[in-house]
C-alpha cells in the first residue's frame, strides 16, 4: 500500500462536502468578472476616455496601492479587470485557505482525521487530497473567470491569460494554506497565519507598486499585474506560480513528516493551574475566547491604517505630468484625492470588519454544536446573558476595530503631513460613522443564529452580499433602490462629505430591534 | 463497555451495605419525601420524530437514581429538558419544584451537570475551565474542594483543553461538579472515559456526595456501577419509562434462576410460570416466575433436595429483558409490573 492510497476517495469526499461553498464562491467571482467586463463599453464611450481613466488610475498612488497599476493604458481588458487582477484575487486566495484548512487542520483538530488514518488510507493521502482539491477548484475557477471575461466581450487570448493568473493565485494560496495548517495545533490560529501571510503579500505588492518595483516581483499578487495578460502575456511566469506551489507543498510535507498528529510545530505551553478571578461569567469568557482574534485583527487594521494613511497625502508629490495634474485638479485637488482614498479604504475596512463579528457568532454556534454552550447554560448563566455576551463582543469588537483603523489612518496621514484642502482631521469620525451599518449586518447574522444554530454560518454570506450589491449596482448602473439595500449605501461619506445623523440613528435603531428579536428568539429555542 | 474490574475494592464494601440501607429507607419515604425531580407524561418531538413519549421519572431527595436505557432511548433528551435546554411538547417537568424552562438559573445554582461527551475550550487550561465553571455556578474556587479533587483524580490542571484525552476532559467536568457540593448531580454516563482506578475515585466521591444527603441522577450504561450505587432505577425505552423502582422491587417481578439436585425421582415441573426447564440426570435448572416459586419449591422439597441455588435476576438481565420487549407492546410490561 502506497502512502497515497485513498487519495481518490478522500478527494471525492472533500469535493462533496464543498459542493455548496466552492460553487457559490466560484460563480460569484466569475459573475463579477463578467459584469466588470460587460460594463466597460457603457462606462467609457471612446478609446480616449478609457486611456484617460487608466491614466487617472495610474496617477493615483492610493488606487494603485489597492488595485495595482495599469501597465498598458490602451488595453480595454486591463482597465475592465482593474479590481479583479489584484484586489479580487484576494477572494480567490481566501477561498483556497477556507477549503484547504477545512480538509486538513480542522479535520485533525476534530479528531476525524484520526478516524480516517485508522482506515486503509495512506499517510500522505489526506494532505494530497487537499492539494488535488485546491488544484481542481483553482482550475475551474480560472476557467470560469476566463469564460466570464470572454462572455463580457473581452479578447479571448487575454481572457485565458487572465484566468491563468487566477489559477496561479489559487495554487500558491493552496500551498500557503497547507504550510500554515502545519504550524499551529489550533485551526483558528492556522487561519490567522494564512490570512496574515496573504495580507503581507498584498501589502508588499502595494508598496512595490507605488515605490520600489522589485518588491512587487516578490508577491504573487504583483505577478498578476506583471503577467501582462491583456497585451503580451508572459507565459513563462506560470513557472513562478507553479514553482512556488511545488515549493510550498514540499515544505508542508516536510513539516507534516516532522510532527505528530494533532500537534503544531511549537510545543503547547502549559497554561495556568487556576483561573483568573476575572474569568467567571459569560462576558469575560466570550472576551477570553476571542481575544487572540481581536489582537490579530487589531494589528492588521493598525498596519493597514498606517500604510494607507502614509500613502494618502503623497498623491500630489508623486505627480509631475501635466495630464495627471489636470486630472487631479478636476477631482478637486490633492486634498480631495486624499479624502477620496480615505473614504475608499474605510468603506472596505467597514465591510471586512464585519467578518470578525461573524467569526464571533460562528464561534458561538460551534460552542453550541460541540456542547460547551450546554455546559455553560447548566450553570447559573441564563440564555440572555449567553446571547448578550456573544453579541456584545461582536458589536463592541467591531466598534473597537473601526476605531483602531481610523486612529492609525489618522496617525499615518499625520506622519506624512496632511495635504492642503483635505479633511484628514476627521478620519476617526469617518471610520466610526460606519458602525451603525456594520452593526445592522451583524444584528441580522445574530438573529439568524438565534433562529437556528446551524444558520450561524449563513452570516458569512452577508458581508459578501453587501459588497456584491454595491459593486454590481455601480457597474451595471442599476437603480438607486437596489444599491440602497445594502446598509453601507446610507453611510455619509466622511471626511469630505457632511455628517448626516438621520441614517445612522435609523440604522442603529433597526440593528437594536433586530438584535432584540434575536435575543427573544434565542431564549425560546432548543439548545444543541 | 468493559466491566469495572477494580471495582471490587473498598468501595464495594462501603457501598453495598449503604445501598441496602437506603433501598429500604427509600421504600418507606417514597411517599413523604420531596421529589427533587418530578417528570410526568413528558413529550418531546424533534420534527416528526418523537424522542420522549409520555415519560415519567421521579427522583426523591437523597437518593442515587439510576437512569438506564439503550442508545437513543431518550436519556440525554430527558436530561436536557431537566436542564431547561429543550422546550417540551407536553407533560410536565419539575426540578426542586421549579419549572426548568422558566427558572433555569435558580435551579442551576443548586445542581451540577456532567455531560457524557465533555467538550471544553481548547485554549483554556483545565484549571481555568474548572474555576470558570465553579464561578459560573456562583461558587468560589478557593473555598471549594477543587485542589483536593484535582489530586484525587490525578489531573494535570495546567494542560490546555485541546491536549486532554476524553477521560481527562471528563475529570475536568467531574472536579468542577463535585467541588461545590451541589444539592443535585446530573451525570450523563460520567465514567465512560475513565480508567478503573479513576472509576473507583468517582465511586468514592459519589458516596461522599450521597452521605451529605444530596441527590444524583445517574445515566449510565455500566450496569454493575448502577447496581452498586443506585437506590432506585428507571429503565426507559423509546421515550417511555418501562421499569421504575428499587432494584429489589424490580427483581421481585422477575424470574429467578433455580438450580437444584434432588435425591428422589425428578418431579414434573412443567407448569404455568416455569420456563427454560432442563433436566440432566438428577440436576434440574429452570427459571421461575415469582408466583410459581412456592409450587416449584414444594415439588422440589417433596423430591428431596440435595442442593439448591436460587439466583435473582441481575440488573443486566432486567435491563436486557426490558430491551427485548417488543417496542409496540409496552402495556405488557405494565401488566407484568402490576
Amino acid at each position: 500500500m502506497s502512502t497515497y492510497t485513498g487519495t481518490g476517495i478522500l478527494t471525492r469526499q472533500a469535493l462533496r462536502r464543498d459542493r455548496l461553498i466552492a460553487p457559490i464562491w466560484i460563480v460569484l467571482l466569475a459573475l463579477f468578472v463578467y459584469v466588470s467586463a460587460a460594463a466597460v463599453p457603457a462606462l467609457y464611450k471612446t478609446t480616449a476616455e478609457r486611456v484617460q481613466a487608466a491614466q487617472a488610475i495610474n496617477s493615483n498612488p492610493a488606487i494603485v496601492a489597492l488595485y495595482g497599476p495599469i501597465l498598458d493604458v490602451h488595453s480595454i481588458g486591463e482597465l475592465a479587470m482593474t479590481k479583479a487582477t489584484v484586489l479580487y484575487a484576494i477572494f480567490v486566495a481566501i477561498l483556497m485557505v477556507i477549503l484547504v484548512r477545512r480538509h486538513t487542520r480542522v479535520e485533525e483538530e476534530s479528531g476525524r482525521l484520526e478516524l480516517i488514518a485508522g482506515t486503509a488510507v495512506g499517510r500522505n493521502a489526506p494532505m494530497f487530497s487537499a492539494i488535488v482539491e485546491g488544484a481542481v477548484v483553482s482550475l475551474v475557477l480560472g476557467l470560469l473567470a476566463a469564460l466570464g471575461a470572454i462572455g463580457g466581450a473581452l479578447p479571448t487570448a487575454g481572457s485565458l491569460a487572465f484566468g491563468a493568473t487566477w489559477v496561479g493565485i489559487g495554487l500558491v494560496s493552496t500551498g500557503l494554506a497547507l504550510v500554515s495548517c502545519q504550524l499551529a495545533a489550533s485551526a483558528r490560529t492556522c487561519a490567522a497565519i494564512a490570512a496574515g501571510a496573504i495580507a503581507v503579500l498584498f501589502v508588499v505588492r502595494a508598496i512595490g507598486d507605488i515605490s520600489a518595483q522589485w518588491l512587487s516581483w516578490l508577491s504573487p499578487f504583483g505577478w498578476n499585474t506583471r503577467f501582462r495578460a491583456w497585451s503580451e502575456p508572459r507565459w513563462w511566469m506560470l513557472a513562478l506560480y507553479l514553482g512556488s506551489f511545488v515549493l510550498l507543498v514540499a515544505v508542508a510535507q516536510l513539516l507534516r513528516s516532522r510532527r505528530d498528529l494533532g500537534s503544531g510545530m511549537v510545543a503547547a505551553r502549559p497554561g495556568r493551574a487556576t483561573g483568573s478571578p476575572r474569568l467567571g461569567d459569560a462576558i469575560s469568557l466570550a472576551v477570553r475566547v476571542n481575544q487572540g482574534a481581536i489582537g490579530v485583527w487589531s494589528f492588521a487594521f493598525a498596519a493597514l491604517g498606517i500604510i494607507f494613511g502614509a500613502i494618502a497625502p503623497g498623491v500630489s508629490n508623486l505627480l509631475d505630468s501635466p495630464d495627471a495634474e489636470q486630472i487631479i485638479a478636476r477631482l478637486g485637488g490633492p486634498g480631495a484625492m486624499a479624502d477620496t482614498l480615505i473614504t475608499a479604504v474605510l468603506s472596505l475596512v467597514a465591510i471586512i470588519v464585519v467578518c470578525f463579528a461573524i467569526s464571533v457568532i460562528a464561534h458561538s454556534g460551534g460552542d453550541e454544536a460541540d456542547g460547551r454552550t450546554e455546559e455553560v447554560l447548566a450553570t447559573a448563566t441564563s440564555r440572555s446573558r449567553w446571547f448578550a455576551a456573544t453579541t456584545l463582543v461582536a458589536f463592541g469588537g467591531v466598534l473597537w476595530l473601526l476605531l483602531v483603523a481610523g486612529f492609525f489612518l489618522w496617525i499615518g496621514v499625520g506622519a506624512a503631513g496632511a495635504p492642503a484642502g483635505s479633511h484628514t482631521g476627521r478620519i476617526v469620525p469617518a471610520a466610526l460613522v460606519y458602525t451603525p451599518a456594520a452593526w445592522l449586518v451583524i444584528a441580522v447574522a445574530a438573529a439568524l443564529f438565534a433562529l437556528r444554530r446551524s444558520w450561524a454560518v449563513i452570516g458569512w454570506i452577508l458581508p459578501a452580499l453587501c459588497l456584491v450589491i454595491s459593486l454590481v449596482g455601480e457597474l451595471l448602473d442599476l437603480p438607486d433602490w437596489f444599491v440602497r439595500i445594502s446598509p453601507y449605501a446610507h453611510v455619509p461619506q466622511l471626511p469630505a462629505a457632511a455628517m448626516n445623523w438621520t441614517p445612522l440613528l435609523v440604522m442603529t435603531g433597526i440593528a437594536l430591534v433586530v438584535t432584540a428579536f434575536g435575543w427573544w428568539r434565542f431564549a425560546r429555542r432548543d439548545i444543541g | 463497555m468493559e466491566r469495572p474490574i477494580a471495582a471490587i475494592g473498598d468501595v464495594t464494601h462501603q457501598a453495598i451495605p449503604d445501598l441496602h440501607k437506603c433501598v429500604k429507607s427509600a421504600n418507606v419515604s417514597d411517599v413523604t419525601t420531596e421529589h427533587v425531580i418530578d417528570v410526568r407524561g413528558l413529550v418531546k418531538n424533534f420534527g416528526r420524530f418523537r424522542a420522549l413519549d409520555g415519560l415519567d421519572l421521579s427522583v426523591t431527595a437523597g437518593e442515587v437514581h439510576g437512569f438506564l436505557g439503550p442508545n437513543g432511548a431518550g436519556k440525554s433528551t430527558t436530561i436536557r429538558v431537566l436542564l431547561g435546554l429543550l422546550r417540551t411538547d407536553g407533560g410536565s417537568a419539575r426540578v426542586f419544584g421549579l419549572d426548568p424552562w422558566r427558572e433555569a438559573v435558580p435551579i442551576h445554582r443548586r445542581l451540577a451537570y456532567v455531560p457524557g461527551d465533555v467538550a471544553i475550550w481548547p485554549n483554556l487550561s483545565g484549571g481555568e475551565t474548572i474555576d470558570l465553571l465553579i464561578r459560573m455556578r456562583d461558587g468560589d474556587p478557593k473555598s471549594s474542594r477543587r485542589e483536593e479533587l484535582i489530586e484525587r483524580f490525578d489531573l494535570d490542571p495546567t494542560k490546555k483543553g485541546r491536549a486532554y484525552s476524553k477521560g481527562n476532559r471528563q475529570k475536568v467536568a467531574l472536579v468542577a461538579a463535585f467541588a461545590t457540593e451541589p444539592d443535585l448531580l446530573v451525570l450523563d454516563e460520567p465514567t465512560s472515559g475513565l480508567d478503573p482506578l479513576m472509576e473507583q475515585v468517582f465511586n468514592e466521591c459519589l458516596g461522599e456526595h450521597k452521605a451529605r444527603g444530596a441527590t444524583v441522577l445517574l445515566s449510565s450504561h455500566i450496569l454493575s456501577e448502577v447496581e452498586r450505587l443506585a437506590d432506585r432505577v428507571t429503565i426507559i425505552r423509546a421515550g417511555q419509562a418501562v421499569e421504575s423502582g428499587t432494584l429489589e422491587s424490580l427483581r421481585r417481578l422477575r424470574r429467578s434462576k433455580i438450580t437444584a439436585v434432588v435425591d428422589g425421582q425428578v418431579p414434573d415441573l412443567m407448569a404455568d410460570g416455569v420456563h427454560d426447564l432442563d433436566v440432566d440426570g438428577q440436576k434440574i435448572t429452570c427459571t421461575v416466575d415469582p408466583d410459581a416459586l412456592p409450587i416449584v419449591l414444594t415439588s422440589l422439597t417433596a423430591a428431596g433436595i440435595q442442593s439448591l441455588t436460587s439466583a435473582p435476576p441481575s440488573l443486566e438481565e432486567l435491563f436486557l429483558d426490558a430491551y427485548r420487549q417488543d417496542a409496540t407492546t409496552p402495556e405488557l410490561v405494565d401488566e407484568a409490573r402490576r
